[in-house]
């Protein structure tokens, strides 16, 4: 068979099977395909399987003894042998109707979840694939049935009704209700989202579903993702992976970030996860979660890079190169005495511009303006706009450095108050 | 002491914290259609109907306990989840129903918008458009939360039918002794005013908004407890206020034999019998009841049928980006308000429509839910306990009889 043959599979759903004497043997439940990507390189996970109902009994068979024909618009499904798949295969399957079918997935160039209302499948003499998802207004009314009468309809005002697939390559399925299923699923195609977009989707997922895909993710990944969430899927996400794995998420984010989720979890929970944290990142969290709510500490990076006014540019350059500091770290660096009181402040664009053997105090800007850690913090807002600043020093009543505010969580907080007001 | 103290204050604090889906839900539930459905109920037949409050209440408890349950443990809406195991057919014929059922709701909110102001003297050509615009604008410009928070602390007045009732001077003893001995006429017209009663108090549409609000709370099974708490509350308040309405149309309407169609004219004949301060109060509560389920139902329909087919839906997305969910939302309001404004529309032919709707889809809604809610590879172990599914059960089955009774009565009187 050369032929070309396209179908959808809620056409095939429902649809009785005949051997080659035209004798019934079952009806079509499911099609079966390979979720793991890798193994199918164009993109389009061909169809390994067929779950057929006779009588009351399920049965899985191999789908390549099954030929779909297309004749008049109207399908027939004709098997020249039964071989049944092995418990190994079944298991490492997917199942079309039931896992897709009607179910959310993930639209990777829309970055947002869509529902499936049905899938288009092709076959050709190397097998029938999976090729696209329907998420269109026509393929739901196909489903109902009432698609060509409408189109009828509409064709007589000179309309057509709107549809709308995308490509399999472009989607990531999500939801197992196949609780059989053995390997765990890569979502390899979700790595490429933003984190901010891949959050979005996180929370959009019900609870089973969130928790599955957030832990499908690297931990580099991980951290990026948890620190976009918002608090809800945040604390949900935390009280389901297990103490180890949270706890390896949270050392990769900023301290500022954990406290603030830490906040939002029971006590217990908390303490747990602070003792299963590294040292050095669960002692800043610490020092953190003193600070009350609506203060200027509790918003705060403790991640800020000091320097003595004696130092050289080659020194800071040197430093700079050592540590790797990220990029909200460099908005602002700081001149500190032996005590570690804030005495002055000096920007990049000074480092880069001087020459190596110049010292600080001899581009350093004195008297900074600077936050106390316990001061409200929607007076921030103002100081940040006035002095048109990046990043604000932090500093307890003893004028020693405790960390920075920086632009992006004044305006977070600014945000959240704005919605809160709704 | 001291301890224990605090630990009150914090466990009151988390109440605080979680409360609002179950009592937000009770309150909408004595919308105008509820309040003209126990007006004319205590009306026509006195105190002899204030027993089927008690069923009621209780598988409003019920059903709203397992909705509570299925979001917190899915995470899901109902729609969802109707969608996603019952597949497109059954979806299709539950939203178009609610979607009919709803726009009918919406036309009976506005009634009661327009029949409260005419109390107070307003016509129902200025009342309807403000108020329609209004609740427009609140909910497209996002001030909806707010919004739904002002109207919670106005439906504390609902409570003022309190007041109406004890003005009209009820019989105390009557009434206790027509909720222990519960009667029933077997005809046409009672069952059609019981199945009214039931359905105004379970409505479909509710089920969906119980889940959906419990999953924007962000609630988790570890606060089940204050939940079941809020439930039941929001279960109390509605069938408290529902008992003082009809106490307060079975002690002066009913007593001087007077026939009603509408809450307003429950209002209005309140004034000689009662005073002109309890027939004010009693508009005042159906203004306020009105608005309240005006401003939440049209949003929750068009949210549900959006969630259900896929489409981009909720009010913190722009209009491009949710262009079904708005025109629907939009189209709903439109049309239920400019019912109001045709010139002798039926508007007693529309409230019955919308509530006999609303009781073929009930049973519907329900037996979804009680599938879904017993699936264990959707509620894992938090599926229903014995007890749920007597009741549930029970429910369905009594509701499906009422409803083919009142089918079948009328070919035999």
């Amino acid at each position: 068979m050369t032929s070309i043959t396209t179908f959808y599979l809620s056409r095939i759903i429902g649809q009785k099977v005949q051997d080659h004497y035209g004798i019934y043997i079952g009806t079509v439940k499911d099609l079966l395909v390979d979720p793991d990507p890798s193994n199918y390189p164009t993109g389009h996970p061909v169809v390994k399987g067929i779950k057929i109902k006779y009588s009351k009994n399920n049965s899985f068979y191999s789908f390549e003894n099954f030929h779909i024909e297309k004749v008049d618009g109207n399908i027939t499904i004709i098997c020249e042998q039964l071989v049944e798949l092995s418990k190994d295969e079944i298991a490492n399957s997917m199942y079309l109707a039931d896992a897709v079918l009607d179910n959310q997935i993930v639209d990777l160039n829309g970055r947002k979840l869509v529902r499936v209302n049905d899938v288009r499948l092709v076959t050709i003499s190397s097998g029938t694939f999976a090729v696209a998802v329907d998420i269109g207004i026509e393929g739901l009314l196909r489903r109902i049935g009432i698609v060509k009468p409408l189109k009828f309809l509409a064709g007589l005002w000179g309309g057509t009704i709107p549809s709308k697939f995308i490509l399999w390559e472009d989607v990531e399925t999500i939801d197992f209700s196949n609780l059989n299923i053995k390997l765990s699923k890569s979502y390899a195609k979700l790595q490429t989202l933003h984190p901010s977009d891949l959050a979005d989707i996180i929370e959009d997922l019900g609870r089973k579903a969130s928790t599955q895909v957030f832990s499908a993710l690297d931990e580099e990944k991980a951290a990026d993702v948890m620190e976009e969430l918002d608090t809800e899927t945040q604390v949900h996400i935390l009280e389901s992976l297990s103490i180890e794995k949270a706890a390896d998420v949270l050392d990769k984010m900023p301290a500022d970030e954990v406290a603030d989720i830490l906040d939002a979890l029971e006590d217990d929970r908390a303490e747990q996860l602070l003792n299963e944290m590294e040292k050095d990142t669960s002692q800043e969290v610490r020092e953190l979660l003193v600070y009350p709510d609506h203060t200027v500490g509790s918003i705060m990076s403790s991640e800020v890079m000091s320097f003595n006014q004696n130092a050289t540019i080659e020194k800071v350059l040197e430093e700079l190169r050592e540590k790797k500091p990220e990029f909200e770290t460099l908005y602002n660096l700081f001149v500190t005495d032996d005590n570690e009181v804030l005495l002055a402040t000096f920007s990049v664009r000074d480092v880069v511009i001087s020459s190596p053997d110049v010292q600080i105090k001899q581009i350093m800007k004195p008297s900074p303006v600077h936050l106390r850690d316990y001061q409200k913090i929607n007076e921030v807002a103002e100081i940040v706009s006035k002095y048109n600043l990046l990043a604000i020093p932090v500093v307890d009543k003893k004028n020693v450095l405790k960390g920075m505010v920086v632009i992006d969580d004044v305006i977070e907080d600014l945000i959240k108050k704005r919605r809160t007001n709704k | 002491m001291f301890r224990n103290k605090k630990s009150f204050f914090k466990k009151l604090g988390i109440f605080l914290a979680i409360l609002g889906p179950g009592i937000i839900t009770g309150s909408v539930d004595n919308d105008a259609g509820g309040i003209t459905t126990y007006s004319v109920a205590a009306a026509v037949y006195g105190y002899n109907l204030i027993w089927t409050l008690i069923p009621s209440f209780i598988v409003l408890v019920v059903i709203q306990e397992m909705n509570a349950r299925m979001g917190i443990v899915t995470g899901k809406g109902l729609a969802d989840l109707i969608r996603e195991n019952a597949g497109v057919k059954i979806t299709f014929f539950i939203f178009i129903g609610l979607l009919i059922a709803d726009v009918g709701n919406t036309t009976t909110e506005f009634a009661g918008v327009a029949g409260s102001m005419e109390v107070f003297g307003v016509s129902k050509y200025i009342s309807v458009p403000i108020v329609g615009f209004m609740i427009w604008f609140l909910v497209v410009k996002g001030t909806y939360k707010i919004a739904e928070r002002i109207f919670l602390l106005f439906s504390v007045s609902l409570l003022m039918y309190v007041v109406s009732a004890i003005m009209g001077k009820p019989h105390w003893g009557e009434i206790g002794h027509a909720i222990i001995h519960p009667q029933m006429e077997f005809n046409a017209q009672s069952l059609a005013m019981i199945i009214g009663l039931v359905g105004t108090t379970i409505a479909p549409w509710m089920q969906f908004y119980m889940q959906s609000s419990v999953i924007e709370k962000g609630l988790k099974m570890k606060q089940y407890n204050y939940s079941l708490i809020d439930i039941v509350v929001g279960c109390v308040a509605t069938v408290v206020v529902a008992f003082f309405i009809m106490v307060a149309c079975a002690s002066t309407l009913h007593v001087n034999g007077i026939q009603i169609n509408e809450a307003k004219d429950a209002a209005l004949a309140l004034k000689p019998l009662a005073g002109a301060f309890a027939s004010q109060v009693f508009a005042f509560g159906l203004f306020i009841a009105s608005i309240f389920s005006a401003t939440i139902l049209p949003l929750a329909t068009a949210f549900y049928v959006c969630e259900a087919f896929g489409f981009e839906a909720g009010i913190d997305k722009k209009w491009n980006e949710a262009k079904e969910f708005y025109v629907l939302y939009t189209g709903i309001l439109i049309v239920g308000a400019a019912i109001i404004l045709v010139p002798n529309a039926p508007l007693i032919f529309i409230s019955l429509w919308s509530q006999v709707i609303n009781g073929m889809l009930l049973p519907v809604v329900l037996v979804c839910m009680m599938l879904l809610v017993n699936n264990k590879k959707i509620m894992g172990k938090y599926v229903n306990k014995p007890v749920n599914n007597l009741i549930g059960w029970g429910a369905v089955i009594i509701l499906i009889a009422l409803s083919l009774a009142l089918l079948v009565v009328p070919f035999f009187s």
